[in-house]
């Protein structure tokens, strides 16, 4: 386990590297990349984000809201859900699943099928050629994606308030008064970093799938635990550090 | 334009199929023929406890730090840091805990019964039970799905104990706010058992899915060693929006009428 850690890691640091040294030839793989993921990720984030906004914090909010009779204050809790948690993580995970898996697959596929040994035979750098665009490209992606899955989860929101047969001006000026740029640029950055967290560690478990047959299944698999582990443990700790050192995030406005 | 289209097509055209073979798989455990094999079952049972217990309470743990990280802050900014009870309650139980559950459980369970099913089939292990007179949807898929009846709820008992006491960690001894007494007098009052019955029906109908779409897209994988990585990847992507839809279907079934509130009369 420890050495697979320092592996990816190493990966990492060789990714970013050769990621800014001159010869740049992965440009058209990295457009591939790009488009290939937002074709993959943007259905299903569409419907899991609508989905899980919708029944998390909007339905079981708005109870207690109802109850107390502030139901507009739910816009001023979306801020904490939609925007500061619930996007990027459902973005993290759909990632992970969808286009990481994919990536996975692929390279795996090649590992098995001796591609990359053909690759690195030919004097082509694997890493330079096929990590770098998939890394860049899923931290572009996934940050973008996060975008899409805000606006989704408030379009969520909007429909729990709608459910409960309120009106929306209380939604939204409560929504305007809390959001904050800080709470904008958090996610769109922890985002940015599980995008990072995935491409490594999907790169690198199908960079190394064996075994046949069950050996690029088993890669794919590894890769998406791996993978939602650290997003969530990475989740964890940057929101902790995001909420201490921003009070200005504490106060309701 | 068609190409953006492929996905939700594709997705619709999978799902029938999903929902005939499943209910095959599930007709066999409850006809009770699967019972034919029931040592296997309970060793998939083992395998289940041995290789993803741990890993499922880990997730969950870190999820129940979040919660009551949220949780906490969000009331201080309310004034009313003594109520992060209510939402590490409702967020650990009734939403976070089946969510956290379901996304492992594709991520480990769901892909693992991909890739060992997709390579016996590669390898032609499917047929050949098939001539030796075993039933391979009742061995392979419906054995599976028993096991994780049988263990899959106990997992799921400790995961809300593990993400209580993780909640309980962010709120009281990492934010702070609140003593202990404070916390646990509110958090225990925003809870029923009867919330737990249901947040395990919501828990079980995701395990249930996760298990017949890791068993179908197994089981009709094709196309060599890429095969069975592409199926892999496929059964996850749909695993991730049934986790979805069924979270919100059961938080508007079970929650949406009536948010079950020991508030007011």
């Amino acid at each position: 386990m420890f050495v697979e850690t320092g592996n990816m890691v190493i990966l990492t640091t060789r990714t970013l590297v050769s990621a800014v040294r001159p010869p740049y030839p992965y440009g058209g793989e990295l457009v591939e990349q790009f488009y290939f993921a937002l074709k993959l990720c943007w259905f299903p984030l569409l419907i899991s984000t609508f989905a899980l906004n919708l029944g998390a914090p909007g339905l079981q909010a708005a109870g207690p809201l109802q109850v107390f009779g502030a139901l507009d204050r739910l816009g001023g809790f979306f801020v904490l859900t939609a925007i500061r948690w619930i996007g990027p993580v459902v973005t993290a995970v759909v990632v992970s699943g969808v286009a990481g898996t994919a990536i996975t697959a692929d390279l795996g596929a090649r590992k098995i099928r001796e591609e990359l040994d053909a690759l690195q035979v030919l004097g082509v750098d694997p890493i330079k050629n096929l990590v770098v665009p998939r890394f860049l490209a899923l931290m572009v992606v996934t940050a973008l994606l996060d975008i899409f899955a805000i606006v989704f989860g408030l379009g969520a929101g909007i429909a729990a308030e709608l459910l409960y047969h309120q009106s929306l001006g209380g939604f939204f000026a409560t929504l305007f008064s809390n959001a904050s740029v800080t709470d904008l640029w958090g996610s769109i950055l922890m985002c940015t970093i599980f995008g990072a967290i995935i491409a490594v560690v999907c790169s690198y478990k199908g960079m190394t799938a064996s075994g046949g047959a069950a050996g690029v299944g088993r890669a794919v698999n590894q890769a998406v635990v791996i993978s939602l582990v650290g997003v969530f443990a990475f989740s964890y700790v940057f929101t902790a550090v995001l909420l201490a050192t921003n009070p200005e995030l504490q106060t309701i406005r | 334009m068609i190409g953006w289209l492929d996905a939700p097509r594709s997705w619709l055209d999978s799902f029938g199929e999903i929902a005939r073979f499943g209910s095959q798989v599930a007709g066999q455990v409850y006809s009770g023929r699967v019972l034919r094999f029931f040592g296997e079952g309970i060793r998939q049972a083992g395998i289940l406890i041995l290789g993803s217990a741990l890993i499922i309470w880990v997730v969950i743990f870190i999820l129940g730090l979040q919660c009551g990280l949220q949780g906490a802050y969000f009331f201080r900014a309310q004034g009313a840091p003594a109520y992060a009870g209510l939402f590490s309650a409702f967020c650990d139980l009734r939403e976070a805990l089946p969510y956290a559950f379901g996304y492992i459980l594709s991520a480990k369970v769901g892909t693992g019964i991909v890739a060992e099913i997709g390579a016996m089939r590669i390898s032609d292990e499917i047929d050949a039970l098939e001539v030796m007179g075993v039933p391979p949807i009742t061995f392979l898929c419906a054995t599976r799905l028993l096991a994780s009846w049988i263990a899959l709820p106990f997992i799921y008992l400790v995961g809300i104990g593990i993400m209580y006491f993780a909640s309980y960690l962010a709120v009281v001894n990492q934010v702070g706010d609140v003593s202990s007494g404070g916390y646990q007098l509110i958090f225990w009052m925003f809870q029923s058992p009867t919330d737990l019955v249901f947040s395990m029906i919501k828990g079980m109908a995701m395990a249930t899915v996760i298990v017949l779409v890791g068993c179908y897209y197994g089981y009709t994988a094709s196309g060599g060693p890429v095969g069975v990585g592409t199926a892999t990847a496929k059964s996850m992507v749909f695993n991730i929006v049934a986790v979805h839809i069924l979270g919100m279907l059961g938080t508007v079934v079970f929650w949406g009428a009536n948010p079950r509130l020991p508030i007011g009369g």
